[in-house]
């Protein structure tokens, strides 16, 4: 110990000065005042009024708010139903050692992502158009009464926004699951082909639990992402400033957006921000509440 | 030093090489880049008629203020909004004029009077002695709390637009027509299902059916809207509970009669030329489009008055519009309102204005006109701009608020839900969907004054 | 990964023929719209109404490529600042990245490789903030930038992504990970100054994480639209995600110029992610399955 030649005490700081000195003015400090600010309300930065919890208390008898809060759940939930095993089962597709080109298929998923939400919102806003959209066409096509007029009615927002967002992401959980499952110790794969266990079993039994982490992983990313919806409604029904028809498309995202930077109300925004935050918070601690035992295990 | 570098260099992959090039080099570019220098007078508007018409007037002011030229900036409608309301809020640049659409006035009156972008002309009228001079209903957009904000581009009087020789081939004669009972019933042969494939494939009536301004038509119609005039809402009188339930019955369920285009897109204008749409309601501004982008139905369309609601009721209404406004922030706002006054009271000009877009201006003075007397050969042979004219006197005042964006979300929305209410139920008569109707309208008034009473900025509106 | 001793050839065989054909179809539902956008990017408007993808005719496999134009692109570089657009798109996401990557590295080595007091706290709420949706300081944080006159800059846009503390804990772990501290101890002995030590000895120990960061950073900057619309007003500023959106706006009808700037405004980056393939996926998907 002694023979170490210990560092100038300067030397972190230096380091870590550029860092704290941006996170303390745009990250630590707007913090703060968006705590201070969901207690007031305000017009636009300059306009500022205390107004207690005010905001609180209309936020929980608030309908948009609470359109808002059933929608995004609803696309949460339906995302994960849709997007996991999708992507379970292309990373599965591509695990195949036989499997030639798997780098080419791999790109192709992975395509949409690097695309990026707001162009895939574009494009699709595009391929949903009525009659002359893509989807409505082959929709039209394969189902006669199927009426291509495409009614923009509340009930085709949500698959909408889920087609677009499976679009968009299903490559890079994929990914994800793919690296996972090219990490799954062959040796038990070969011993428990060796004691006579078929394909589902050993997939059940050896590969299913090998990549439980990641699995559990892809989930909370996939609830903490779709959680924040904000682009795709945002872009596909811009007319309406990302509520569609009915509100159906509106997300708490949206709404804390419409509230703080079209209405001006700042505090409210925040308010909402911080409502947001806490769901956030809880699901993180859920999953390391749940995920506790691993680290032991592993 | 050099070894430093060298030793740093190594560390890069091409890729990072790469990203740190493009880096250096565009902000290079970049910051050698100068911006457009804004001088002089500016104008932000949306419309691209209104553009070429103000820039072809340019030469014209720029030799009266060579000091001052003039600016005209196209924007699209979200960013010219989202601009302005981030102008208003947080000092970020603004134009010296501003034309705002009917649709983006809410929010500009959302805060304290005091607080409001534009400057309050209303006194500025009266010491030109302008404030007559313009129809008192074509303010009405435009006014908060009193306090006129804006000039009218026009009134904007809605007529019935439809394919005459659709219409008269089967027979109807349209001067036979004086309420919507009338219309519908007379108009049902075009009611049709043209290839047999079970969907209808024509409507007697069609329009934008998820965009508000179109439910407003028939509200402000019919005596309901939004406000009264002292700016309390009235989304759930009795006027609103009858029309709403009767727009019910015409926009679903199984006596559907009212057809779904969006009217604003190729798409939709390509189903008013196939024959989908038989007739529209549009405003002054949108039978300028008309000889524009359907020039293959020359000679097929007409004008007619709106059917009434009662017999004697009246027979047109308001839809849409802008108006120009002078920011505070103007660095001169005595030429600007200069520049607003001659592009908005020149009779000059509103006879350009009409001859480009069919708008017929709010000044008084310039109604009687020769020019809107012309037969257009295009509608075939029908005086348009005379018959736009005449509609004026005739309509309704559309009161503003700050919470008018609220007011048009909820309102549509009760029409959505009692659309789906509609088509389960199979309603057919309006006195079928008055119950829910009153129902939701109650609900949407109720949620609307919680957000009123909401807002510390705004006095309350007089009980 | 599965024994080629518990089945038969025949059976493999069948097995992979499937595999490869649900592969196929998987990613012909994939590369569908892509193709459609491009389609409809050199289709002429009324080709476009009338044919989804290519306008059929007589010529070579039954499409009239004669009618295929150019010149929506044309169009939309003469008509509209999009060249502009792409040079401001470019500048933000290669200054924020290389920003974010340098700021976040030496943070993450000075908070990895050095002890001093504070050290425990500044960490940890580090760590916490990760956690917090960037969403929710939007306001707050455009009120700062108000207060600061950053408005309608640049440097507004730039500044408040150069310090996100998911890159702090990227960089954290990988310090620990790669960088052994015995190294630096003899650099130090060697009489190294610090400065040269980050830049000679550290930096290409972690270059994996550094090319990594660089490329999810550039492509969040580019793909990033929230930010950009509330920040800057004034459209010579925006980048190309912007003035996409407003595009729509505008030319609503105009569906062929809208796809053909969406083509533009995605093949930067699609090449840049071909040529960087690997750093692309292992970066963005490092911090999950390494842990």
């Amino acid at each position: 110990m002694s023979s170490r030649r210990p560092h100038p005490a300067w030397a972190p700081w230096l380091f870590l000065a550029p860092f704290l000195l941006f996170f303390a003015a745009f990250g630590a400090w707007p913090l703060v005042r968006s705590f201070v600010l969901a207690f007031e309300q305000t017009f636009g930065p300059r306009t500022t009024v205390y107004v207690g919890t005010l905001n609180f208390r209309f936020l929980f008898h608030d309908p948009l708010f609470w359109a808002a809060v059933r929608n995004t759940t609803v696309f949460t939930i339906g995302t994960l139903v849709v997007q996991v095993p999708v992507a379970l089962a292309l990373a599965l597709l591509l695990n195949r050692p036989d499997l030639r080109g798997r780098s080419l298929f791999r790109l192709i998923f992975f395509s949409p992502t690097i695309v990026g939400s707001i162009f895939v919102g574009v494009i699709f806003s595009l391929l949903l158009e009525k009659r002359t959209g893509l989807v409505n066409t082959l929709l039209h096509a394969a189902f006669h009464s199927w009426n291509p007029d495409f009614p923009w009615v509340d009930g085709f927002v949500m698959p909408s926004l889920l087609m677009a967002s499976l679009w968009l992401s299903v490559g890079f959980n994929m990914s994800y699951l793919l690296a996972a499952l090219q990490n799954v110790p062959a040796d038990q794969l070969d011993a428990a082909a060796i004691d006579g266990a078929n394909a589902w079993q050993r997939f059940r039994h050896v590969t299913l639990p090998a990549i439980q982490p990641v699995i559990g992983i892809l989930v909370l990313l996939t609830v903490v992402g779709a959680l924040q919806l904000f682009d795709l409604p945002f872009i596909l029904y811009a007319d309406s400033f990302g509520n569609g028809p009915n509100n159906a498309a509106l997300s708490i995202v949206t709404y804390l957006y419409q509230t703080g930077f079209r209405s001006g109300d700042l505090g409210y925004a925040s308010a909402i921000g911080w409502i947001l935050t806490i769901a956030l918070v809880l699901i993180a601690l859920g999953y390391r509440w749940l995920t506790r035992g691993e680290d032991a295990a592993a | 030093m050099k070894s430093f570098f060298a030793g740093f260099v190594r560390t890069l992959s091409p890729g990072i090489a790469l990203v740190l090039g493009l880096g250096i080099i565009s902000a290079v570019i970049v910051a050698l880049l100068p911006l457009q220098p804004r001088g002089g007078i500016q104008i932000w508007l949306g419309d691209g008629n209104h553009a070429n018409l103000y820039r072809a007037l340019a030469p014209e002011w720029n030799s009266r203020h060579p000091d001052l030229p003039l600016t005209v900036s196209l924007i699209s409608g979200p960013a010219l909004q989202s601009r302005m309301l981030s102008g208003f809020y947080s000092g970020t640049p603004l134009p010296d004029l501003i034309e705002v659409e009917r649709g983006q006035i809410g929010q500009v009156f959302a805060g304290p009077l005091k607080d409001v972008g534009f400057v309050d002309l209303t006194d500025l009228l009266a010491r030109d002695g302008l404030k007559d001079e313009i129809d008192p209903a074509s303010y009405s957009p435009w006014t908060s709390r009193g306090r006129i904000f804006g000039l009218p581009r026009g009134a904007h009087p809605v007529m019935l637009a439809y394919r005459s020789d659709l219409v008269e081939a089967a027979g109807i004669d349209v001067r036979r027509i004086e309420t919507w009972d009338d219309y519908f019933r007379l108009m049902r042969p075009l009611l049709q299902d043209l290839d047999g494939d079970g969907y209808i494939d024509r409507y007697p009536l069609t329009i934008s059916l998820t965009n508000a301004s179109f439910s407003e038509i028939f509200l402000i119609q019919g005596g309901g809207g939004y406000f009264d005039g002292m700016g309390n809402p009235l989304l759930n009188s009795d006027a609103n509970v009858r029309i709403v339930a009767r727009l019910a019955t015409w926009y679903a369920g199984p006596g559907r009669v009212i057809g779904d285009i969006n009217m604003y897109t190729g798409a939709g204008l390509r189903l008013l030329r196939e024959g989908y749409a038989v007739a529209i309601p549009s405003a002054d501004w949108y039978v300028g489009n008309y000889p524009v982008t359907l020039p293959s139905l020359a000679g097929k369309i007409k004008l007619m008055p709106l059917p009434a609601w009662e017999r004697g009721g009246r027979r047109t209404s308001a839809n849409g519009g802008t108006m120009i406004g002078v920011t505070k922030a103007s660095k001169h706002p005595e030429i600007a309102w200069e520049l607003a006054k001659f592009l908005y009271f020149s009779p000059v000009i509103a006879r350009q204005l009409y001859d480009l877009t069919h708008i017929v201006s709010p000044v008084k003075s310039t109604w009687s006109a020769s020019y809107y007397d012309r037969p257009e050969p295009y509608f075939c042979g029908q005086p348009v701009g005379r018959l736009l004219q005449r509609a004026i006197p005739d309509i309704p005042p559309r009161p503003s608020s700050p919470y008018l964006s609220s007011a048009v979300q909820l309102v549509n929305s009760v029409i959505t839900q009692l659309m789906a209410i509609t088509d389960r139920q199979g309603y057919v008569r309006p006195e079928q969907a008055a119950g829910d109707a009153r129902r939701l309208l109650d609900e949407a008034q109720h949620t609307l004054l919680d957000q009123i009473h909401r807002n510390v900025f705004q006095a309350s509106p007089s009980p | 990964m599965t024994p080629a001793a518990s089945r038969s050839p025949g059976v493999a065989r069948t097995a992979r023929w499937i595999v490869l054909g649900l592969l196929l179809v998987f990613s012909t539902l994939t590369l569908l719209p892509f193709l459609w956008m491009v389609c409809a990017s050199i289709k002429t408007p009324e080709d476009y109404y009338t044919h989804q993808f290519l306008p059929t005719g007589g010529g070579f496999l039954g499409i009239a490529w004669d009618r295929l134009t150019l010149n929506n692109f044309v169009r939309l570089f003469r008509e509209q600042p999009v060249a502009r657009a792409i040079l401001n798109s470019v500048m933000l996401s290669s200054v924020c990245s290389v920003l974010a990557t340098l700021c976040c590295a030496a943070g993450g080595y000075g908070l990895s490789k050095f002890v001093f007091p504070g050290r425990r706290l500044i960490t940890n709420g580090i760590l916490a903030a990760v956690v917090l949706p960037p969403v929710l300081v939007l306001g707050p944080a455009f009120e700062t930038l108000y207060h600061l006159g950053l408005l309608d800059t640049y440097a507004g846009l730039i500044l408040p992504t150069v310090a996100p503390a998911f890159g702090l804990y990227l960089f954290r772990q990988a310090m620990i990970n790669s960088v052994p501290g015995e190294i630096i101890e003899s650099a130090r002995i060697d009489g190294c100054g610090e400065i040269r030590i980050f830049f000679q000895i550290v930096l290409p120990l972690v270059r994996p994480m550094l090319g990594a960061f660089l490329i999810i950073t550039f492509l969040g900057t580019w793909n990033n639209f929230l930010s950009p619309q509330i920040i800057l007003q004034n459209p010579e500023r925006q980048p190309l995600s912007v003035a996409i959106f407003h595009l729509r706006g505008l030319y609503g009808a105009d569906y062929g110029m809208i796809m053909a700037a969406t083509l533009i405004s995605i093949a930067p980056v699609m090449a840049l992610f071909l040529y960087l393939q690997r750093e692309f996926i292992s970066g963005l998907t490092s911090g999950a399955v390494k842990g």
